[in-house]
């Protein structure tokens, strides 16, 4: 099952093949494993990817609020190559998907340019031996946890794969107040607030681009996270992170839930 | 046992009334039995008929040489061995204390592990449980596990039973190179391939020691699984990785489904406020 | 009511018997109560103040060259230098013991705030003491460490008055209704504190700084015996002398802590503190079936 053109290290082909004798791995909590396994899947192993990118930037004071392409694509491309590792693993492991997928970032005291990007999650198989691989023919991925995995699957669709946009945005240094002449007066900002929506749509469009490339009907729990990473207070990173979904099943076995109401505190 | 849903006819204050009469007698009618589970982990393991039988802890320390942080390359050996050293010996003596209280389980263990320069300390803790009136066990054959008690009696309700804690380690040295120099010589947008490789391998390296360790207890598969990671707060250029998890194994032929039910709660959000504010 | 006996200050005294109501329990807690039949009817508390800081059982001159008697029955482990060299710097001998009398005024201070307490509440004629509260809290430099314990007493309506002594819990709220449903009577509340000294011997301080080969008479990593010995003794000892306290009920909830000092370069002190509610059996198990596993949608 090994790909002979993937860039996993060395000691992953070793761990991988011990899985694939048939011990499961799996960072799921007990409630989520028992809650896959309630929907047809099986934990199949442990999948990680990471890269570590440079991230730095020669800090200029741009007069204005503009979208920093060249780190954009940086930042895209680190959680890329990141998730696309884990996904190789999961396909070395014959997986039809990962849950719980994470995406963190790590910054080293002797690397101040740089951050490691790392994917997590667990590879999952359906246990009626039915392909569940997206419509680019991959393992499909999702942050999802186990409680809405089932849930999801409840409703009749099924995750496609973890969908991301970004936008890495600089905000002008020199005071916004001064170059409007309002200084010191508190109004609407009508230049910046653009500015800001505008970075937000790009990270929600491009998201929403990778859904329709995976022939998604929609996208679930979608978020938006801004981080400055490294870079000091005036350059934020905006990441839309969502998990597109298909309908798959044409009956949609909503079944009424229970209304209680807990005395405990 | 508070929902409305459930409304008993069990009378709560005749019940309190009853065990606080009890109290003027003087008898004691069971083995002392210690445990630091909560009222609710210790219903849940009645409701499968086991019960807590004592609080147990296993303890370890093992020495790293002096130097071996200094900045080297490839993997810190002595850090590795180290930790794995002290957690198989904390985990034996807990084992060994579990066994001789009788128990044939410890759940919701503590781990309390630091790395420091010249050594590694574990430090576990939890309650040893067996199935209710059982008698005592080998060793051998006694679990430990980090699992809560809920955790633990959803598991064997499913058809699985616990077999130990796994871990593995694995300490490394940043690459040599400093990464300033490297990056000088790299315009911006690039992986950083040499570093990439240092970091990802170590962090397989922790997942496959772990792995083997499941493998060693014959286990099915190995579930919360945690990755801690981080440089050393003493020497920024060593970087640890330790993978723990649970091992299981499925004892009924099937995994038995737990069919759960969905529930919307109507409760608002509580606002409580602490009467000793008042006076 | 009784007027209050024993030692209790003039301030405690007129509180008491003011018969105003005030109490530490949460709005949760205190409806918890009513749902138990037990009725709040004062903050109860007790102090004790005890001088500390006598940590010294031998001088610091003799220490290392002999091996160590022993303190009053208490454990006691000497480690001798494998070496066979005598040199000023290099010690004889190493050393864990048992510090009985720490462990001793730990008790007599722990005791006496908790037995305060529980004549404030048998002042008010309590039945016994919810949501117990224990602190040690130390004054300054002056190596005073203070005890304090406090609760809500409540009495136990349409029940005869009490006969003896209030019975006490950590434990207050839901999770107190939840044990008497699990056939569990509170008694009262156990602590106790288990100290060990330890004079590191050669062996475990070379370890402890990292050096390897000869005078540590080690070739790698090895587990630093000494300390280990010590930690398992300190957590043990604790262990035996709580279930000294509860001839034969159970303990509940308990909660074990430990704390390494260190004096100086290889003088640690080890100290462990287990807590708990010691309760009784007044009717057989009456297992629940297995809980319902729900998802929940909000």
């Amino acid at each position: 099952m090994s790909n002979p053109t993937n860039d996993l290290p060395q000691a992953t082909e070793h761990r991988l093949e011990e899985l694939e004798k048939g011990l499961f791995t799996s960072d799921l909590s007990v409630n989520e494993f028992l809650l896959i396994k309630e929907v047809g899947f099986h934990p199949v192993g442990f999948v990680m990817g990471s890269s570590i990118y440079h991230t730095g930037i020669q800090t200029r004071k741009w007069s204005q609020s503009q979208e920093l392409t060249k780190l954009t694509e940086a930042m895209y491309n680190a959680r890329e190559l990141a998730m696309n590792r884990m996904e190789e693993e999961a396909a070395e492991l014959g997986a039809d998907g990962v849950v719980g997928v994470r995406l963190d970032v790590n910054y080293y005291e002797w690397g101040k340019d740089a951050a490691e990007f790392i994917a997590v999650g667990t590879a999952v198989k359906a246990e009626d031996g039915v392909s569940r691989l997206n419509q680019l023919g991959k393992p499909f991925t999702s942050d999802l946890s186990g409680q809405d995995f089932w849930t999801l699957y409840q409703t009749g669709y099924t995750p496609q794969g973890l969908v991301m946009g970004t936008c890495v945005y600089h905000i002008a240094h020199r005071g916004i107040g001064q170059t409007l002449g309002t200084a010191g007066q508190n109004i609407e900002l009508p230049n910046f607030t653009q500015a800001l929506y505008e970075a937000r749509e790009l990270a929600m469009t491009r998201m929403q681009d990778e859904a329709t490339r995976l022939g998604a009907s929609g996208i679930v729990g979608v978020r938006l996270e801004e981080k400055s990473h490294q870079w000091g207070s005036h350059t934020i990173e905006f990441l839309a992170l969502g998990t597109a979904v298909t309908k798959t099943s044409e009956e949609i076995t909503l079944i009424k839930p229970t209304t209680i109401i807990s005395l405990d505190n | 046992m508070s929902d409305v849903s459930s409304a008993s006819s069990f009378d709560l204050k005749a019940e309190v009334r009853r065990a606080i009469a009890f109290l003027d007698t003087a008898v004691t009618n069971s083995k002392s039995m210690t445990s630091d589970l909560s009222i609710d982990e210790e219903l849940n393991l009645h409701s499968i008929g086991w019960e807590p039988v004592e609080l147990v802890s296993g303890v370890s320390l093992f020495s790293i040489p002096f130097g071996c942080w200094n900045w080297g390359q490839g993997e810190i050996d002595a850090a590795s061995t180290a930790h794995a050293h002290a957690f198989h010996n904390a985990i034996a003596r807990i084992h060994h204390d579990a066994a001789q209280a009788g128990g044939h389980g410890v759940v919701g263990v503590h781990i309390e592990r630091s790395i420091h320069p010249t050594h590694v300390e574990v430090s576990l803790v939890g309650t040893a449980v067996r199935p209710v009136g059982a008698r005592a066990i080998e060793d051998v054959n006694v679990f430990v596990s980090d699992l809560s008690a809920r955790d633990f009696t959803m598991l064997m309700v499913a058809g699985w039973e616990p077999l130990g804690l796994a871990t593995g380690a694995s300490f490394v040295f940043a690459p040599r190179r400093t990464m300033g120099a490297v990056l000088q010589q790299q315009s911006q947008n690039v992986e950083l391939t040499n570093f990439t490789e240092a970091m990802y391998s170590a962090r397989e390296a922790a997942m496959e020691r772990m792995q083997q360790a499941a493998l060693g207890m014959h286990g099915t598969g190995v579930v919360e699984v945690k990755v801690v990671e981080g440089p050393m707060r003493f020497a920024t250029h060593a970087v640890g990785f330790v993978a723990i998890g649970t091992v299981v194994r499925l004892v009924k032929p099937l995994h038995q489904l737990i069919r759960p039910t969905m529930v919307v709660s109507l409760n608002d959000r509580i606002v409580a406020f602490d009467a000793q504010t008042l006076s | 009511m009784t007027s209050a006996p024993g030692d209790l200050p003039e301030a405690a005294r007129r509180r008491l018997d003011q018969g105003a109501f005030s109490s530490g329990l949460s709005v949760s807690d205190f409806a918890a109560c009513l749902e138990m039949g037990l009725e709040p009817v004062g903050l109860v508390q007790g102090f004790c103040a005890m001088q500390w800081g006598n940590y010294s059982m031998v001088g610091g001159i003799g220490r290392g060259s002999t091996p160590f008697g022993g303190s009053q029955g208490g454990y006691v482990e000497n480690y001798q230098c494998p070496h066979g060299m005598i040199s000023v710097e290099h010690r004889m001998f190493g050393q864990n013991y048992e510090q009985t009398w720490i462990e001793d005024s730990w008790r007599e201070g722990f005791t006496n705030a908790y037995a305060r307490m529980i004549e404030e509440a048998q002042a008010l004629g309590a039945h016994g003491v919810v949501g117990v509260l224990d602190s040690e809290s130390s004054f300054g430099e002056a190596g005073v460490i203070e005890f304090h314990a406090r609760g809500t007493a409540v009495r136990v309506l349409d029940a005869p008055p009490p006969t003896q002594s209030p019975w006490s819990t950590y434990l207050a709220g839901q999770r107190l209704a939840k044990v008497f449903e699990a056939g569990y009577v509170p008694v009262s509340i156990v602590a106790s504190v288990a100290s060990i000294r330890v004079w590191s011997s050669c062996v475990t301080e070379y370890l402890m700084e990292g050096t390897t080969g000869m005078w540590s008479n080690s070739t790698g990593a090895v587990e630093i015996d000494q300390l280990v010995s010590a930690q398992s003794i300190a957590r043990d000892v604790a262990r035996s002398k709580v279930r000294a306290q509860l001839l034969g009920d159970a303990l509940h909830g308990a909660s074990l802590d430990v704390v390494t000092r260190e004096f100086s370069k290889g003088d640690f002190e080890i100290q462990s503190h287990l807590s708990g509610n010691r309760v009784r059996r007044f009717k057989d198990v009456d297992p629940l079936d297995v809980p319902k596993p729900t998802v929940r949608l909000s």
